[in-house]
C-alpha cells in the first residue's frame, strides 16, 4: 500500500537554522532514505521550493485567477513529501519515526491513486532543481 | 547554556515579536528590552519536548508583560502613580487566544511598521541599514560593527543617533495610501539590498564576500516575500539576492582572489538558488509592474542563462540596462551599459560613453578599471596603465586592489 508522508514546518524557523542544525535535520532524512531504500519501500521524495515561489490558480466563473503565494496561509508550510510503499499503516508510522519530528509536523495519508514510473524496477530519476 | 534549538526559535520569531511589541509600546528601546526579557523567560520555560504551540505568540505575551513591568518601574522612579496597565497573568490561556488573534494580517502590518521605522527617510542610509540589522535581524552592535569594519563604539553611536532622530521626527503611523506604501516598500527593499550588497562586495577590508550578511539579507527578503507575496519588487529583490549569491563559490579562487564573471567556473554556480530566483522573477514579472530590482534580477538571470561567457546574450542585457536607465538612471547603470556596448559595438563607442561619466564616477574604482580594460583592447597601454593606477587608488578592499594590480602587471611596463 502506498503512503504519502507530508511534511509541514515553519519557514521562519527553517530560515533561521544554522548550518549545523541543518546538517542534523539532513542526518535524519538520510537515515529515512537509507532505511526505505534498503527495505525497498522507497517510492518518491519531493522537496518543494519556498512558498514565496508559489502561485495559486482559481477558476472564477469562466476566468482563471492566478494569485501570488501559496493556497493556505498557516503557521506551518508544506515543505515536501515522501511516498513509501508499506504493507500497513503501522509500518508506515514506524518508518516515519526516522524523520526529524522535533520541529514541524508530518502527516501520513494513504494514496488512493498513483501513476508514475515503476519505481521498483525503473532507473531512478533524481532532479535537483537545476 | 541555552540549547541551540531554542535560540533558533527565538531568532526565527524575533522580527514578528519585536514588531508586535513596538506597536504596543511605540518605543524601539522598550520593545527591545521587553523582547530580551521575554527571551530569557522562554529559555527558562521552554524545552525541545515542550514548546509553545506558537512561539511568537508566547513571546509577544511575555514581552508585553515584561514591557509593562519596565514602564511601571520607570514610573515609580519618576514618582508618578502606576496606571491601569495590567500584565496578563495566565500565559498559557492567553497564548491560545492570541495565537488565533495574531493572524498574518496583524503580523504583516506590525513588521511593515517596524521596517518602515528603521528605513524612515529622516535617517541616512548607513543608519537605516544599521538600525534594520539591529532591530529586525537582531544582530548585536559588535556583529554589525564587525560587518562594517568600524569600532563597536562608532556603531553604537550611529544606532543611538538614529533612534534619537526617529524620536525627534515624531513618527505617526497613519494608514499609508497606495503611493506611500509603494515608496516605503522600496525603502525597505533598498535597505535589505544594501545589506546584501555590503556582503556581496564588501566596501572595505580584506575579504571580498561576507557570506553572513548575504544570508541575513536573503532571510529578511524571504520573510518579506512571505508576508507580502503580492509585491513584485520584493520578489524581484529576493530573486536578485538569490541569483547573485548563487555565484559566491565561483567569485573567489582558492587564494582568496577575485574571479570576474568572464573567468568563473560556471559549474560552481549554485543551480538551486538560480532556479528559485528565476521562478520568483517570472512570478514577479507576471504582475506587469516592473521596478529596478526586477530588472536587476533579470540582468543577473540573463547571465545565468549563458552556458559560457561567450554565449552571453548582450543584446538582451543592453535592452535591460536601457530599461533600468529609464526607471532609475544613475552613472553606475550607464557604466554597466558601457561594458555591454563594448561587447556589441566595440571599445571606441563604449569609451565615448564612459567619458561622460568621468566626473560623477571619478572616485569609483570600477569606472577606472572598465576604462583601463577598454584602453587595453585599443592597445593604448600608457593610458590604460594610468587608468588602472587610478582604479587601485580608489579600490576599497585588498582583494580588489590585488585584482587590479594583477591586470596592471599583465600590461608590463
Amino acid at each position: 500500500m502506498l503512503f504519502s508522508v507530508l511534511i509541514y514546518a515553519n519557514e521562519d524557523f527553517m530560515d533561521a537554522i544554522t548550518p549545523e542544525e541543518h546538517a542534523e535535520i539532513m542526518r535524519h532524512h538520510r537515515a529515512f532514505h537509507e532505511h526505505t531504500k534498503g527495505a525497498k519501500t522507497f517510492a518518491a521524495a519531493t522537496k518543494l521550493m519556498s512558498t514565496g515561489t508559489a502561485v495559486t490558480i482559481n477558476k472564477e466563473s469562466d476566468d482563471y485567477l492566478v494569485t501570488d503565494g501559496p493556497f493556505a496561509e498557516t503557521k506551518e508550510q508544506f515543505m515536501g513529501f515522501y511516498m513509501i510503499d508499506c504493507p500497513s499503516l503501522e509500518e508506515a508510522i514506524d518508518t516515519v519515526k526516522l524523520l526529524p519530528l522535533e520541529h514541524g509536523r508530518v502527516e501520513i495519508r494513504p494514496v488512493a491513486y498513483f501513476e508514475g514510473a515503476d519505481f521498483k524496477n525503473a532507473e531512478r530519476l533524481v532532479i535537483d532543481a537545476s | 547554556m541555552p540549547s541551540a534549538w531554542l535560540s533558533t526559535h527565538l531568532r526565527a520569531a524575533r522580527p514578528r515579536v519585536l514588531a508586535a511589541l513596538n506597536r504596543a509600546f511605540a518605543d524601539l528601546d522598550l520593545a527591545e528590552d521587553a523582547f530580551q526579557e521575554a527571551s530569557l523567560k522562554a529559555l527558562k520555560n521552554w524545552s525541545p519536548e515542550d514548546l509553545p504551540r506558537d512561539p511568537a505568540a508566547w513571546l509577544v505575551v511575555a514581552g508585553r508583560n515584561a514591557g509593562i513591568d519596565i514602564v511601571r518601574k520607570k514610573k515609580r522612579e519618576t514618582l508618578s502613580a502606576p496606571e491601569d496597565l495590567d500584565p496578563i497573568i495566565d500565559l498559557s490561556d492567553t497564548e491560545e487566544a492570541l495565537t488565533d488573534q495574531l493572524d498574518r494580517s496583524v503580523y504583516r502590518d506590525d513588521i511593515l511598521r517596524l521596517l518602515f521605522t528603521c528605513c524612515h527617510p529622516v535617517l541616512r542610509r548607513d543608519q537605516q541599514i544599521a538600525l534594520s540589522l539591529k532591530i529586525v535581524a537582531g544582530l548585536s552592535v559588535d556583529e554589525i560593527a564587525r560587518a562594517f569594519l568600524v569600532q563597536p563604539k562608532t556603531m553604537e553611536q550611529r544606532i543611538t543617533r538614529a533612534k534619537k532622530r526617529l524620536g525627534a521626527a515624531k513618527l505617526r503611523y497613519e494608514e499609508p495610501d497606495a503611493k506611500a506604501r509603494a515608496e516605503r516598500f522600496s525603502a525597505v527593499a533598498n535597505a535589505i539590498y544594501l545589506v546584501f550588497n555590503e556582503g556581496y562586495s564588501a566596501s572595505h577590508g580584506s575579504q571580498l564576500i561576507r557570506t553572513p550578511l548575504c544570508l541575513e539579507a536573503i532571510r529578511l527578503a524571504r520573510l518579506m516575500v512571505r508576508l507580502f507575496p503580492e509585491e513584485p519588487e520584493l520578489r524581484g529583490l529576493l530573486a536578485l539576492c538569490l541569483i547573485q549569491h548563487s555565484r559566491h563559490r565561483a567569485r573567489v579562487n582558492t587564494n582568496g582572489e577575485a574571479v570576474t564573471l568572464e573567468f568563473q567556473d560556471r559549474s560552481k554556480w549554485d543551480r538551486r538558488l538560480i532556479s528559485e530566483g528565476n521562478v520568483l522573477l517570472e512570478a514577479a514579472l507576471r504582475s506587469a509592474a516592473p521596478g529596478p530590482l526586477q530588472i536587476e534580477a533579470a540582468i543577473a538571470a540573463t547571465h545565468t542563462r549563458a552556458a559560457t561567457y561567450d554565449d552571453t546574450n548582450w543584446t538582451e542585457l543592453d535592452r535591460l540596462y536601457r530599461a533600468l536607465e529609464i526607471i532609475r538612471p544613475s552613472p553606475v547603470v550607464l557604466l554597466n551599459r558601457a561594458v555591454v556596448i563594448a561587447k556589441l559595438k566595440g571599445p571606441e563607442e563604449a569609451l565615448q560613453l564612459l567619458e561622460k561619466l568621468s566626473a560623477p564616477l571619478e572616485r569609483y574604482a570600477s569606472y577606472h578599471a572598465a576604462t583601463a580594460a577598454l584602453l587595453t583592447d585599443l592597445e593604448q597601454y600608457p593610458k590604460a596603465r594610468a587608468a588602472y593606477k587610478a582604479a587601485i587608488r580608489h579600490a576599497g578592499t585588498d582583494v580588489e586592489r590585488q585584482h587590479i594590480q594583477s591586470k596592471l602587471d599583465a600590461l608590463g611596463h
